[in-house]
């Protein structure tokens, strides 16, 4: 089995949102970036995985398991990591170990101790004492003490230094590393997917606008710029969006568009561009 | 059958810090039963005072919204429910051993009598009245949660002041009333069946509420 999880046609609406025919493969041994605008749908869709919300239509599979038939087997294979901590704050560190472990009949307890160790995470202190930065890494210390092989993370760096960032980037670097684990981590910070994922899952107001990999998705865009003067109406027709300033324009395009520009400055775009451009309120900026 | 046992130990452990309050509602009603000098109203008492501490494991669960907790670990959701029943009626039955022991010890000290079937029929109608307070407030905080449903937390001072007040007016030539009163056996049987029958009906509305509930 290649890919750890399978999102097909999956669709749930409530109230005025509607989360539409999302589908996407994560496979073994990758980091896929969840991405797009607050409302989008990453964490309903990251809940629908984990069957905290009933779906609507569609299948969800981790690691081969149907995620409702199988759903306890499924989660003994997973580890989650949510925005905020999910543990008693006055529970001890040690404490959250004796009330969580017994759930995970492969929970390596000498695993744990070093990886508090490591995480600098004292086994006495408190939960409610603990930096958000260390919670999260508590929180990660578990999923990793039950070997979970897919780690699902909803906005885990929002909140936290770029030191703290930097380091979780790089213990979920370090997880994947062995080919055995995947990783899908939904985020609006756009650099965090320029350094550690593989690949990128773009839900735009409910729709998917794109799922493969980083480079396919920086690559289909570009950014054209120029002067005033040289905004043509052919130009506003096969642009994405368009930025204009007193001096000039910017307008993200299609790669393949960009031929009939070649006079102008054509530079590739990062994702928070075409982030940026793709939402619908891409033209308040200009 | 493990993850039941699994799903009560976790909620024992939410309710740790608050094992101080715990230990003191256990030990409260002696007084209660020593000013009033009966064992059955004490043990009422103690009965009450439990069942409005069975809250804590959902106010724990909501303050630190560890509902997202429950929905990832490894387990049935009917197997948390049932798990959390299973540590409500641990919490009760520990409150009336603790009540059954040292109630008529205190009231014993004090020269008062207490019977066998005093003890017995203060642990039967502890028991019921248990049951009575913790099959309704359950499905209720499931439903609305422990802040918007406290309104359950008051179903015990509610049912104890009922019992109060309805106790002298048990109409004691009913001949029915009688026949319960008079076999012990019988008595037993049907507080069982009652409390059996109470609970069974509570947890599956509790799962029900919980299956259709979305995290």
């Amino acid at each position: 089995m290649t890919d750890y999880l399978e999102v097909k046609n999956l669709s749930k609406s409530f109230g005025r949102f509607r989360l539409c025919d999302i589908s996407f493969t994560l496979p073994k041994g990758y980091i896929m970036g969840l991405i797009g605008p607050n409302g989008s749908g990453k964490t309903t869709t990251i809940k629908l995985i984990l069957n905290m919300l009933a779906r609507d239509s569609g299948e969800i599979r981790i690691l081969g398991l149907d995620n409702i038939a199988d759903e306890q087997k499924a989660k003994a294979a997973l580890g989650v990591v949510f925005d905020t901590n999910y543990f008693s704050e006055d529970w001890q560190v040690a404490q959250v170990e004796q009330a969580i472990s017994v759930f995970y009949p492969g929970w390596d307890s000498k695993r744990f101790a070093g990886l508090l160790q490591t995480f600098q995470i004292a086994p006495a202190r408190k939960v409610k004492e603990l930096s958000k930065g260390m919670q999260m890494k508590l929180m990660l210390a578990c999923a990793f003490s039950y070997d979970a092989k897919l780690l699902i993370l909803d906005e885990p760096t929002s909140g936290l230094d770029p030191v703290s960032r930097d380091e979780l980037l790089q213990i979920l670097s370090e997880y994947i590393e062995d080919g055995e684990h995947s990783v899908l981590f939904s985020t609006h910070i756009t650099a965090d997917l320029e350094r550690a994922a593989d690949y990128i899952t773009y839900l735009s107001y409910g729709e998917l606008f794109f799922s493969g990999s980083k480079d396919e998705f920086v690559d289909l865009f570009r950014i054209v710029k120029g002067g005033t003067e040289e905004l043509s109406a052919d130009l506003r027709a096969k642009a994405v969006r368009v930025r204009t300033f007193p001096t000039g324009f910017e307008a993200l395009v299609k790669t393949e568009d960009t031929g009939a520009f070649s006079a102008l400055s054509i530079e590739p775009a990062t994702i928070d561009e075409i982030l940026v451009f793709t939402s619908r309120k891409g033209e308040d900026y200009a | 059958m493990r993850n039941i046992w699994k799903a009560a130990k976790l909620d024992g452990s939410l309710v740790k810090p608050y094992a101080r309050v715990i230990c003191f509602t256990m030990l409260l009603p002696i007084a209660f039963a020593a000013i009033n000098r009966s064992l059955p109203t004490g043990v009422s008492f103690a009965m009450c005072f439990i069942a409005m501490t069975t809250g804590y494991p959902f106010s724990v669960t909501e303050k630190n919204g560890m509902e997202r907790l429950y929905g990832i670990l490894p387990v049935r959701k009917w197997e948390l429910v049932t798990g959390r029943y299973l540590f409500v009626l641990a919490l009760g039955a520990l409150a009336l051993t603790v009540s059954l022991i040292a109630q008529p010890l205190v009231l014993r000290a004090m020269g008062e009598t207490v019977t066998a079937a005093d003890l017995g029929g203060a642990a039967v109608g502890g028991l019921f009245l248990f049951a009575l307070y913790t099959v309704f407030q359950i499905p209720g905080y499931y439903k609305y949660g422990s802040i918007k449903g406290r309104v359950f937390l008051y179903i015990p001072v509610a049912g104890f002041l009922a019992t109060l007040l309805l106790l002298p007016k048990m109409p004691a030539g009913n001949p029915l009333v009688a026949a319960i009163a008079g076999s012990p056996v019988l008595l037993v049987a049907l507080v069982t069946a009652l409390v059996v029958g109470m609970y069974a009906v509570s947890i599956c509305c509790s799962i029900r509420i919980m299956q259709s509930k979305e995290l």
